[in-house]
């Protein structure tokens, strides 16, 4: 054989295989194709093997020969090979039919927060928008700080309505989130911005609506010529952005020693819709929001300046505020540690098929 | 306290259309909270007065308290009717329902047969006429009804609203009738009646004697002011008295009783009367260590000093502004009163009821800081309304008054600018005396500023500084009157509470990247479930009143709580991932400590899945610790505490994070999920708790990024066998000594034990990363590079898994 008719040879070899490449309908085959030319012993690569056959000095030009139609073939059959893998995505009907896009995903944990901890942040990220800084205080309080602090001395009657829990080594635990208004006027003077979330303790009996552990948020403002009106802004948009809703106020007077004016703002109850139930003790109106203009003490004590500055504070009822948010009947279930209650049920053991 | 409407109709002209309600949401929202608001509608008519004539005990059956009792019913006709009420004697006056008449509670009265004797009519008990104390008992009349006259239906009826207590206790003027009056006029515009009393001369009479009075501590009695009257014969109160006494939750008890009672819930003034025969001159002073003193509820009681006594020739005879004395206590045989209108200091009488548990209608208000001027007020309102009931009463001493320091008014200098400041706008002068003026405070006004003169009642401590006055000015407007306005406020940056910011950045890390779900759990332990995991609490801050019996300790760990939680959820999901952030106490020694932890549970159903549990933890924490410091957490063997059964006794880790310690993490033992609950004992459990205190102030390092190779890397897998016992920090150790000029990186890929090694070994898999700057790697740089490492493996003794 010549360098002629190895190149005759090649090309009849590609001849047929494009013929052959025309009639092939399944990828199968066309792989069987392919091992019949290209492979070890097929039409090809039979050739390829005699290139032994040729003298040396032809063998670098029989190399490209064979070489060059092995790429061209190649060529052939992957091109049909895209052809016909196109064909069996677009065409094939069975697959089309068994691919169910409404199947659930492999369910993945989703997690959550307590409930008082999502109203929490929500109001958190509130203030934050407002310009205010996030500070916290301990649970187990001093006297000084829960009390005296607050223009509230040893002999006043306020110390009687705060039930407290008491500590054999002197402390108390806080009964209020307010200890936090001296701690931040402390650290960061006037003017001042905050918000201080975080638990409180009461010696209470427990039941369904009255709980010995429960949350409030305190929030204090200092600045030049700080007002009702502000702390009555203030009051109504933290309720309706965290209600997602208008709500009703109703603001009264109301008495704690750090604060005067003294006032209570009531929020219309979400759960019975202002028609009397027990968690508005048949009042239509949920007590949420005990504040006030600062007591002039208290900025004192905090080393501001009341012909300066004056301020106003609040504790936000967040456990109450959380209850109303979700319709939280009984506010034992918030401190049990039993989940049914506190986490969304389709959080929890897979995809709800029904009710939605 | 509950006010009756009837009562402030005597204080302030009332339309007779006024909708209770709604004035009670008025009060509501200018004054106190109101909690209730209720009709008394007995719906009387045909009640007429009845003597009794003859009572007769009808034997045990059907009830032994049953008497059939003869009454006078005008006329001079009797009847004949069935009673259950006690003290029903003979010449006592009661009301009485004739046949025909009817009350809403009974319905028509209507002649009966009571265990087989006709009963005709009905002698009312309390209950029926809206005096809910007097249960099943007989209401007794005073002469001014006489047998067989009609008994106006009107009196019954009235309206009763519940002021919430707790929103009075700065208003020491709210406890009483007259005070609630002053503000209700205030409300709706109306003058307030002046309060009736008798003129202060007529009580000076200097002809008579005065009553010796000694004070030994002034502060802790401020005023004492007595009065002696003798022609006070037992008998009822008025109907109207009586009925505006139970009204208000009071049970009448006896003329004289009740008028005292009539004029503390009036006046809020409380009043005592001792027998005259008993105390006939007054010593205010401390009780003596020890001192035993029976009280007129019978109970006998040790005082101490500090407790302040009302004596007389040196016995004492009361708890001065708690409670009298059993022995001087007024009685039938009383012909002639001291009367005591006093005025002790709040302190001194809290510490005393609180002490002996005695908190009486008496011991409250005086807690409140009385008006010092209405002892004498009282004293002229007892006479006033004595003088109707009792016509031959008689003064036998002249008012007698230990006062021995006198509080000035006060006055508050008040800056308008700070009334339009708080109120959000101008306040004039002349609105703000119209609105001052009818609840008793005088507005004067100079060129900047206002004088404004305290009336006695609100001067003990509620009215001092201009913020009071500007609330009183506030609240009149109307809350609701004030316009919202956000504020304009300086801008300022403010240093970050670091603690809290981990805090809240941990929470959310945990539940959203890891599934875990948050509960919180009270801080003190329950001993209870300590004692069931035979847990021992070590030395813990204690709380003195704890909430319940075992609740006393507070926690040091979150682990019980969480525990519980697993507990409690067992049976409604088949695996649980529980995430707590809370506060923990320890004992320390010269101050106890507060810190915050985060604990994390993993619980799933399958006794074999510890490790995996274990693995998903230790995850989740080196996870969470590089993300928020960009650092290592390093796990180390420990022996497992004594005194925490969560922690399995050889499958226990401490964490260090930067060589400080940050937690435990620990798989929990079949034993003791045993004895958390028996279905436990088939399930997996593993934890770790982590002190976030402490951990704030580690900042948080930037993270390094690396540039894309000029030349590609190559990399490399060695899979290593090292006896089990061998720990992986020790193989990674010896391996960092290996030095090598194309080596870029060492990463842990995967460890394995099973069947395809020896059983006492384990395959640790590393993959080492080569490359070279400035030109791509040959096969020979790898060789070398393999035959490099391997010989140092090999130094250590350590083989290579063939593949």
């Amino acid at each position: 054989m010549d360098l002629v008719q190895l190149a005759e040879r090649i090309a009849d070899i590609e001849a047929r295989a494009g013929a052959d490449l025309k009639a092939v309908a399944a990828i199968d085959a066309l792989r069987g194709l392919e091992s019949n030319v290209l492979g070890k012993q097929g039409s090809l690569g039979l050739l390829i093997a005699s290139v032994k056959q040729f003298p040396p000095d032809q063998r670098g030009q029989v190399g490209k020969l064979l070489n060059e139609g092995k790429t061209r073939i190649k060529g052939l059959l992957d091109a049909r090979m895209a052809e016909l893998q196109t064909a069996a995505h677009t065409d094939n009907a069975d697959d089309a039919a068994a691919f169910d896009p409404t199947l659930p995903g492999v369910a993945a944990a989703m997690g959550s927060v307590h409930p008082v901890t999502a109203v929490q942040w929500e109001v958190e990220r509130l203030f934050e928008r407002l310009g205010f800084t996030v500070e916290a205080g301990p649970e187990m309080e001093t006297e000084y700080h829960n009390f005296e602090a607050l223009n509230i001395p040893a002999t006043h009657p306020a110390r009687d309505m705060q039930d407290t829990f008491w500590l054999t080594n002197g402390m108390v635990l806080r009964t209020h989130t307010s200890p936090v208004q001296h701690r931040a006027m402390k650290k960061f003077g006037a003017p001042l911005r905050v918000i201080a979330p975080g638990r409180c303790f009461r010696y209470e009996t427990i039941d369904a609506s009255h709980e010995n552990t429960f949350h409030q948020i305190e929030g204090l403002v200092i600045d030049r010529d700080i007002g009702l009106p502000h702390l009555i802004a203030m009051a109504k948009t933290l309720l309706a952005e965290v209600m997602k809703r208008e709500v009703e106020l109703r603001v009264r007077p109301g008495y704690f020693p750090f604060v005067e004016p003294g006032i209570e703002i009531d929020m219309n109850c979400r759960i019975c819709g202002g028609a009397g139930c027990p968690t508005c003790k048949q009042s239509g109106w949920v007590e949420i929001l005990p504040a006030g203009m600062v007591h002039p003490n208290v900025l004192r004590a905090g080393g501001i300046d009341p012909e300066q500055w004056s301020g106003f504070a609040f504790g936000l009822g967040l456990t109450r505020l959380a209850m109303m948010k979700y319709g939280i009947r009984d506010i034992r279930v918030l401190n049990s540690g039993d989940l049914r209650p506190i986490v969304a049920p389709a959080r929890l053991g897979g995809p709800i098929v029904w009710p939605e | 306290m509950l006010i009756s409407l009837n009562w402030i109709r005597d204080f302030v002209e009332l339309p007779p259309d006024l909708d209770p309600r709604a004035l009670a949401e008025r009060f509501t929202r200018t004054t106190a909270e109101v909690d209730d608001v209720r009709r008394i509608e007995v719906r009387a008519c045909g009640l007429i007065a009845a003597r009794v004539t003859k009572v007769a005990p009808r034997g045990s059956a059907p009830d032994p308290r049953l008497q059939q009792v003869t009454l006078e019913v005008g006329l001079g006709k009797t009847v004949e009717t069935a009673s259950i009420a006690p003290d029903l004697r003979v010449g006592r006056i009661v009301v009485y329902a004739p046949i025909g008449s009817s009350v809403a509670a009974l319905g028509d009265i209507v002649a009966t047969t009571v265990a087989g004797r006709s009963s005709i009519g009905l002698i009312l008990p309390g209950e029926a006429i809206g005096v809910e104390k007097a249960f099943q008992e007989a209401i007794f009349l005073s002469d001014e009804f006489q047998p067989g006259q009609p008994i106006p239906a009107e009196l019954f009826d009235d309206w009763v609203i519940e002021v919430d207590n707790k929103s009075i206790t700065n208003r020491p003027d709210l406890w009483g009738h007259y005070g609630i009056a002053r503000e209700i006029a205030a409300i709706v515009h109306r003058p307030l009646i002046p309060y009736p009393v008798v003129a202060i001369n007529e009580l000076r009479d200097t002809k008579l004697p005065e009553v010796p009075i000694k004070i030994t501590d002034p502060r802790a009695c401020r005023r004492y002011t007595g009065l002696m009257v003798e022609g006070v014969p037992t008998q009822p109160a008025p109907l109207w008295m009586q009925l505006r006494l139970g009204h208000v939750g009071q049970r009448p008890i006896s003329g004289l009783v009740d008028l005292t009672n009539y004029i503390m819930l009036d006046l809020g003034q409380p009043m005592h009367a001792f027998d005259e025969a008993m105390v006939d001159r007054i010593e205010v002073d401390w009780a003596k260590d020890g001192e035993r003193f029976k009280t007129l509820d019978g109970v006998e009681r040790t005082l101490t000093r500090g407790d302040l006594m009302i004596q007389s020739r040196g016995k004492s005879v009361a708890l001065a502004g708690v409670m009298g004395g059993m022995q001087s206590e007024v009685s039938e045989a009383t012909t002639s009163l001291l009367l005591e209108s006093a005025n002790f200091d709040p302190a001194t009488v809290r510490k005393t009821a609180h002490k002996l548990g005695l908190r009486s209608e008496a011991s409250a208000r005086f807690e409140k800081s009385l008006d010092p001027t209405h002892t004498v007020l009282g004293i002229q309102r007892f006479i006033h309304l004595a003088r109707s009931m009792y016509p031959r009463l008689k003064l036998t001493s002249r008012l007698s008054d230990g006062f021995p320091s006198p509080c000035p008014p006060v006055t508050v200098s008040v800056n308008p600018l700070h009334v339009s400041r708080t109120i959000g706008r101008d306040v004039p002068l002349d609105e703000a005396r119209r609105l001052l003026q009818p609840i008793g405070f005088e507005l004067t006004a100079s060129d900047t500023h206002w004088t404004v003169g305290v009336p006695s009642f609100r001067a003990t401590g509620d009215c001092s500084i201009e913020a009071d006055i500007v609330e009183e000015i506030a609240r009149l407007i109307g809350y609701d009157a004030i316009a919202p306005t956000m504020p304009r406020v300086s801008v300022r940056s403010f240093a970050p509470n670091s603690l809290h910011e981990l805090e809240q950045s941990a929470l959310r890390y945990f539940t959203t990247a890891h599934g875990f779900n948050e509960v919180q759990g009270y801080i003190w332990y329950d001993a209870a479930w300590l004692r069931r995991l035979a847990a021992d609490p070590g030395p813990c801050v204690e709380l003195a009143n704890p909430a319940a019996e075992g609740a006393h300790q507070l926690r040091r760990t979150l682990l019980p709580g969480l525990l519980d939680a697993v507990t409690k959820n067992r049976f409604h999901f088949p695996a649980l991932s529980l995430v707590e952030l809370g506060s923990v106490f320890e004992k320390g020694d010269r101050q106890d400590g507060e810190f915050r932890n985060l604990g994390l549970v993993l619980a799933q159903r399958g006794k074999r899945d510890e490790d995996e549990l274990y693995a998903r933890v230790k995850a989740a924490v080196t996870a969470w610790t590089w993300q928020q410091f960009t650092r290592s957490v390093s796990f180390s063997a420990t022996t497992s505490a004594q005194d925490r059964p969560w922690e399995h006794p050889h499958r226990t880790a401490a964490m260090t994070i930067d060589g400080a310690p940050a937690g435990r993490m620990s798989v929990i033992d079949v034993s003791l999920r045993r004895t958390m609950d028996e279905h436990l004992a088939a399930w997996s459990i593993a934890w770790a708790e982590v002190r976030l205190t402490g951990l704030e102030g580690l900042e948080t390092l930037t993270e390094p990024l690396a540039a894309i190779p000029s030349f590609p890397l190559v990399e490399l897998d060695f899979s290593i066998l090292v006896p089990k016992t061998t720990r992986y920090a020790e193989v990674v150790a010896n391996l960092r000594h290996f030095e090598h000029p194309l080596l870029k990186m060492v990463r842990f890929v995967t460890s394995y034990e099973g069947e395809a090694i020896p059983r006492d070994r384990r395959s640790l898999t590393f993959r080492t990363v080569l490359g070279e700057d400035s030109r791509t790697l040959t096969d020979a740089d790898s060789d070398a590079f393999r035959n490099g490492f391997e010989r140092h493996l090999k130094s250590y003794g350590y083989g290579l898994r063939v593949s």
